[in-house]
């Protein structure tokens, strides 16, 4: 047997195996499938073998790394890891159907909630990454996904002059509490989508539900509607303690917890402090040998400068006196 | 529009019956139309067609600019105008005229689950197919889409539609996908619907729904469009359930009418025979 297979995704918190969408639909496909993957859960997508987050690091020579959930999905099914091996004909095409659902309507408005909707972004997205991202890309990335994701936004819809507003709000969430609903109505009293044991299905809705079931969101009008449909709120988090029990135990607080399994590095306390001293330090003692040894001298300048602004200073005090 | 007039205007077109003389208006369905607008167009026909609605086609070269929501085709409808099939849906619905009212919940999920992995599937190909395919735009797209506009405008909006298309495309992750790997996905929702469809003669029992209008417009418009290849046609017509649906629709729905009323203006194109 080769080498296990590497999984690259971002890490969790609330509750959650990782806060990430794409992240959460190929870990929960790789458990439902029971994929002996080897799970990197970290907060800096440069250091994943595609330079984004999930990535999948595979064996073979040709294939590389593979990044979109349905890629990875495939590759694992091509191992033999494949949750999806008693479904009929009708069964995988539904599947088929129901995922361009989700990323028809319901992943728009996901995208929507989490980046673009000014308040949740600024209080939960944006400071949930910009704690956890290692510095300086802390500063960067954030706002980079946040832009890609409007940008994303607009291309999709077809209005290159699209703002985020109450407009382009309640067209989304409509279209998202349809599709909450459609999916509620499909799985009705059932345990997972095609019946007693999950496939790929249950893995891509668990991705896009999960987010909104458990991240508290200032504005939170998809979760209430989530909230309001007890059979797929009740999916969710059988999902969570079935497959993901370790998670589960974890404080759903807002303050997020040291997570033991992602870098050793990333976890040293006071790093950022520490890097700004040791710049300035630098800076100072690099200051200072210059104006000892005579490299730079400031006794002239102070002279030219202080004529300059003496002379412009007194004239304006004239002209407010007039 | 805020929520309260919105309430009210669909109340006023709910009191209003179908006019007479209800307009669609689309691209020239000759020279400008390309596969992916005449697509949605026949859809929403043939939509119309099954509700036994009256629609008047009038092409007009500037439809994109015309509609509401930068997509054609678009109805006109007494004072309302209403663009793309979804919404058109919910315009007759509050008309009092609707396809899905026989089905139970759990069918109005599975119909609009099907609908939207056309609209995905079939819907994003044909794009790729049109303007990121090199031969294709080159050949066929830039051409007809600018065909009624002098130099350099033609120039220039082709490409600005072109690259909106690519960024598109970009941002929903089918940039690196190859031609091969596009066609792959065509006949794997091909292969979806044909298992969803079986022997029956409707997606959904005996009637019709959206869903069938849906997926006559875009099959049918594969079918009867010449490209650069054929390869796009062979696919589909490997599936001869898909097949006999196409003729079925056509001949219920669209050559009766077509004997009855030529002088409408109807512009379906070629049939399959």
């Amino acid at each position: 047997m080769a080498a296990p297979l590497e999984l690259y995704c971002w890490k969790g918190a609330w509750g959650l195996p990782s806060v990430d969408t794409d992240s959460l639909i190929v870990l929960a496909y790789a458990k439902f499938a029971g994929a002996p993957v080897k799970v990197h859960k970290i907060t800096n997508p440069w250091r994943s073998p595609t330079g984004v987050l999930p990535s999948l690091k595979t064996t073979e020579k040709n294939t590389g790394s593979l990044s979109k959930p349905s890629n990875i999905i495939i590759h694992l099914r091509k191992q033999k890891y494949n949750a999806d091996y008693d479904l009929s004909a009708k069964e995988g095409a539904d599947t088929l159907a129901f995922v361009s659902l989700l990323e028809e309507k319901l992943l728009p408005a996901l995208i929507y909630t989490l980046w673009v909707d000014s308040k949740n972004y600024v209080d939960v997205t944006r400071r949930w990454y910009a704690e956890n991202i290692p510095f300086p890309l802390n500063f960067l990335l954030p706002n980079r996904i946040h832009t890609q994701q409007l940008d994303r936004l607009r291309l999709v819809r077809g209005d290159p002059t699209l703002e985020p507003g109450e407009q382009l709000e309640k067209e989304l969430y409509y279209d998202a509490l349809e599709c909450m609903t459609l999916l509620s109505q499909r799985l009705g009293s059932q345990k997972f989508f095609f019946g007693d044991s999950p496939s790929s299905l249950d893995a891509y809705v668990f991705g896009h539900l999960s987010p909104l079931l458990k991240i508290k969101l200032p504005n939170g009008k998809l979760q209430q509607h989530l909230n309001s449909l007890d059979n797929l709120r009740q999916y969710c988090s059988n999902i969570l303690v079935l497959y993901f029990p370790s998670e589960d135990r974890e404080p759903t607080s807002h303050n997020v917890s040291v997570h033991s399994e992602s870098s050793d590095f990333d976890n040293e306390p006071h790093k950022r402090r520490n890097q700004i001293l040791s710049v300035l330090f630098a800076l100072g003692s690099m200051l200072g040998y210059a104006i000892l040894t005579g490299i730079v001298s400031i006794q002239r300048v102070p002279q030219a400068a202080i004529a300059g602004p003496q002379h412009t200073e007194s004239r304006g005090e004239e002209d407010e006196d007039e | 529009m805020s929520l309260a007039a919105e309430a009210f205007v669909s109340q006023i077109s709910a009191a209003d019956p179908w006019p007479e003389n209800a307009t669609l208006y689309q691209p020239l369905g000759e020279d400008q139309i390309l596969l992916s607008d005449c697509a949605s167009s026949l859809a929403v026909q043939a939509y119309l067609r099954m509700c036994n609605l009256p629609v008047q086609v009038c092409c007009r070269p500037n439809a994109e600019y015309m509609s509401p929501s930068g997509k054609v085709p678009f109805v006109h409808v007494g004072n309302q105008v209403v663009s793309e099939l979804g919404p058109i849906v919910q315009f007759t619905k509050a008309k009092g005229h609707s396809l899905s009212d026989g089905l139970d919940d759990i069918q109005r999920a599975e119909m609009k689950a099907y609908m939207e992995l056309v609209n995905n599937m079939l819907l994003t190909a044909e794009l790729y197919i049109q303007w990121c395919d090199y031969n294709t735009a080159a050949e066929i797209s830039r051409p007809r889409y600018s065909s009624p506009y002098s130099w350099p405008l033609n120039h220039i909006l082709a490409y600005q539609k072109q690259w909106e298309v690519r960024r598109k495309m970009t941002a929903i992750g089918w940039a690196g996908k190859s031609l091969e790997q596009v066609y792959e996905d065509v006949s794997q929702c091909c292969q979806a619907l044909s298992q969803r469809l079986g022997t029956q003669p409707y997606f959904f029992n005996k009637q019709p729904t959206e869903l069938d209008a849906l997926v006559f417009g875009h099959l049918f418009t594969l079918l009867t469009t010449r490209l650069t290849s054929d390869e796009l046609r062979e696919k589909v017509k490997s599936y001869s359930n898909l097949l006999a649906f196409c003729r079925r629709i056509e001949q219920s729905y669209f050559e009766d009418s077509q004997a009855g009323s030529s002088s409408r203006g109807f512009s379906k194109g070629p049939s399959l025979f």
